[in-house]
């Protein structure tokens, strides 16, 4: 049986490798020309990744596989319990000017990822919970139905909001500007539409600003259409609260030319809760992955940030080049180096970031 | 015949794709690259504004060195490093650390990641959630600041200190009984090399809009010994910057000659600078017969 299913795993992989088809990030997804929800249990992407993400992930992510068919992990424990994690730990060293430099080692994150089926295709509830450094943190837990036949899905728990490019780095402009990033999970429901093409969510949630209380929300939603080269996506969120009112508005989109996939993503904000009164903010991104070799990524990354649209001289900038090298299976190793550049008052804006990262998965 | 004609313009038409397309994959890289390249340029010069990115005179703190009181964390480090995320309406956990919300959101407000834990306990910074946050030891989430470098040992021990001593809040400001010059750029014996764009002064109120015209301020070059007369006027254009009614600059029409340069308010009624409560611009300094020197610095040619 296990050699049927390593022989079944193996034979998807060489389908895989021969059409170039998705990984397990978003430069990924746009490689092969696949929604999020190819390689992910989740929808939206991120998190505990499906048997079609797990053979990707052991034969044509790694430069070398290595182990024989005994070694295979298919991520299921049971028929309806599925296990899944990630583990961050890194290298860092911040260089800001008129300050000495600071370096360190750190166990960035230990995640673990579980689903259990509870009726095939149709229900299932999905835990996404950080342990490690420190205790225990619920970042996602919720309940989905969904309707495979006509598309449809409808979850109600807690989960990552829908908007933009769903990016490793949470840190990004767009994602900080945005307030929406895998740091930011909301308690609220999400209605959800995937076919072949098309991609949609929209959800209703507490928002951040009535984390405290108020009797706010915030709606948020996407859609994207999805084609084998490229693919471009609108977001949109409205959050009500007793803070202020505030609106996000982007666009993003992704194109695959031979090696290089470039991503982009552009959001405005505006934001009533600032104390004298409304501000407008923007953020760009654009990245290119060149995939040099099997198992090699050379990521660029270059980000603008305005701060507030009526002020000049203010802008924010940010640029990042990294190596992404997956020599085996399940274990990735990324260097990278970050240059922010702001005005010349402020020192934390022009500070320089160099890490080495190590990242396990299953 | 024709559809002969027809299939070698497809297959010149294809060619003709195939090397746009090739050209495309070779010259995308370096475009980005390019891209990139002015992006990276496009960091704000940072004219006119604070340390916090906030046009100068519009109520940011000035920074300095950091002391065990709420201004001085405000002003260092809940301003500059921690509202770039914790602000407006979409502030994590719904904690806004700008200057009008931070205190009240802060202090014996429960955390929401840990609701058994305050942000802030007075006299008892071991049990407070901001300090074990920003010491990287809280049960729940991320050290802050979020993606950047840990706080200075020594700025985590004044906001310690200031927990310590029963979180405080800072000490109220009654509004300002004169009108005032805040801050100005250059700074007064200033030296620069080269021409100025532009003078900006700062003000501790909104300046009335209307008590602005061409003679509120005058800037003087101030002639050398040797040179004939006194001082000269240098035409400017004088204007309120719309983001920031704190705020006016003195645009000269042409570039500065290498000199001494004074920036003079006027006094007589009627043309004074007033604020938005009518109130004329206070000035200690010593003046050039009636009217006052607010700004004196130098220009020295290119080098």
């Amino acid at each position: 049986m296990r050699v049927k299913v390593a022989m079944a795993l193996s034979a998807v992989a060489v389908w895989l490798c021969a059409t170039q088809t998705a990984r397990a990030e978003p430069y990924l997804a746009v490689q092969g020309g696949y929604e999020c929800s190819t390689c992910h249990v989740n929808p939206t992407g991120g998190g505990l990744r499906n048997d079609f993400g797990l053979v990707y992930a052991q034969n044509v992510l790694p430069a070398q596989t290595i182990g024989g068919p005994d070694a295979v992990w298919g991520g299921k424990l049971t028929e309806f319990l599925r296990l899944g994690g990630d583990l961050r730990a890194n290298w860092t060293r911040n260089e800001a000017p008129k300050s000495p430099s600071q370096q360190k080692f750190a166990l960035d994150q230990v995640r673990l990822y579980g689903q259990i089926s509870m009726i095939r295709d149709r229900l299932s509830l999905y835990v996404d919970e950080q342990v490690a450094p420190n205790s225990a943190q619920n970042l996602e837990a919720y309940v989905r139905y969904s309707d495979p036949a006509h598309g449809w899905y409808v979850k109600g728990g807690k989960f990552y909001l829908p908007f933009g490019w769903r990016l490793q780095d949470q840190t990004a402009f767009v994602r900080e500007v945005t307030g929406i990033s895998m740091t930011t999970p909301d308690q609220g429901v999400e209605l959800g539409y995937e076919t072949l093409r098309w991609s949609a969510q929209v959800a209703v949630t507490n928002g951040a600003a009535n984390a405290q209380s108020g009797s706010g929300h915030q709606v948020t939603g996407q859609v994207v259409f999805v084609q084998p080269r490229w693919r471009v996506g609108l977001a949109a969120s409205q959050t009500q609260a007793d803070a202020g009112n505030r609106r996000v508005a982007g666009v993003f989109a992704g194109l695959r030319t031979g090696p290089i996939v470039w991503l982009g993503e552009a959001d405005l904000v505006s934001d009533e809760g600032y104390p004298e009164g409304k501000r407008k903010l923007g953020s760009l991104l654009g990245e290119a992955d060149w995939n040099l070799a099997k198992g090699h990524n050379l990521k660029l990354t270059a980000e603008y940030y305005e701060p507030d649209r009526n002020v000049g001289e203010d802008q924010q900038t940010r640029w990042s080049l990294l190596y992404e090298y997956t020599p085996i299976q399940f274990l990735e190793l990324r260097a990278g180096y970050r240059r922010y550049r702001g005005i010349p008052q402020n020192d934390a804006q022009n500070r320089r970031l160099t890490f080495i990262e190590l990242h396990g998965y299953f | 015949m024709q559809s002969a004609s027809t299939g070698v313009r497809g297959v010149k038409l294809f060619n003709e794709y195939s090397s746009m397309r090739a050209a495309w994959c070779r010259f995308a890289p370096l475009g980005f690259l390019g891209a990139s390249l002015g992006l990276a340029a496009c960091a704000g010069k940072g004219t006119g504004l604070d340390a916090n990115g906030r046009p100068l005179g519009s109520g940011g703190g000035v920074g300095g060195a950091i002391t065990a009181d709420f201004q001085s964390i405000q002003d260092n480090v809940f301003t500059p490093v921690c509202t770039v995320c914790h602000a407006g309406a979409g502030a994590p956990q719904g904690l806004r650390l700008d200057a009008a919300n931070s205190f009240n959101l802060l202090v014996n407000v429960p955390s929401t990641e840990v609701p058994s834990l305050v942000r802030i306990r007075p006299g008892d910074p071991d049990n407070s959630y901001l300090i074990q946050k920003i010491e990287g030891h809280a049960s729940v989430g991320a050290q802050m600041p979020f993606g950047g470098p840990p706080l200075a040992a020594d700025v985590i021990a004044a906001i310690r200190q200031w927990v310590s001593d029963g979180a405080q809040p800072a000490t109220a400001q009654a509004a300002p009984a004169v009108f005032k010059v805040l801050s100005t750029a250059p700074a007064t014996d200033d030296l620069l090399i080269g021409s100025l764009p532009q003078v900006m002064l700062a003000f501790n109120q909104e300046v009335d809009a209307a008590s602005v015209d061409q003679q509120s301020l005058r800037l003087e070059r101030v002639a050398a010994t040797g040179e004939a007369g006194s001082s000269e006027l240098v035409l400017a254009k004088l204007s309120l910057p719309a983001p920031n009614p704190h705020a006016l600059l003195l645009t000269p029409l042409s570039p500065l000659q290498p000199g001494h340069y004074r920036v003079l308010a006027h006094t007589a009624p009627g043309l004074e600078l007033a604020d938005i409560n009518s109130r004329p611009l206070t000035l200690n300094s010593s003046g050039v017969g009636d009217d006052p020197v607010i700004l004196e610095f130098d220009v020295a040619g290119d080098q």
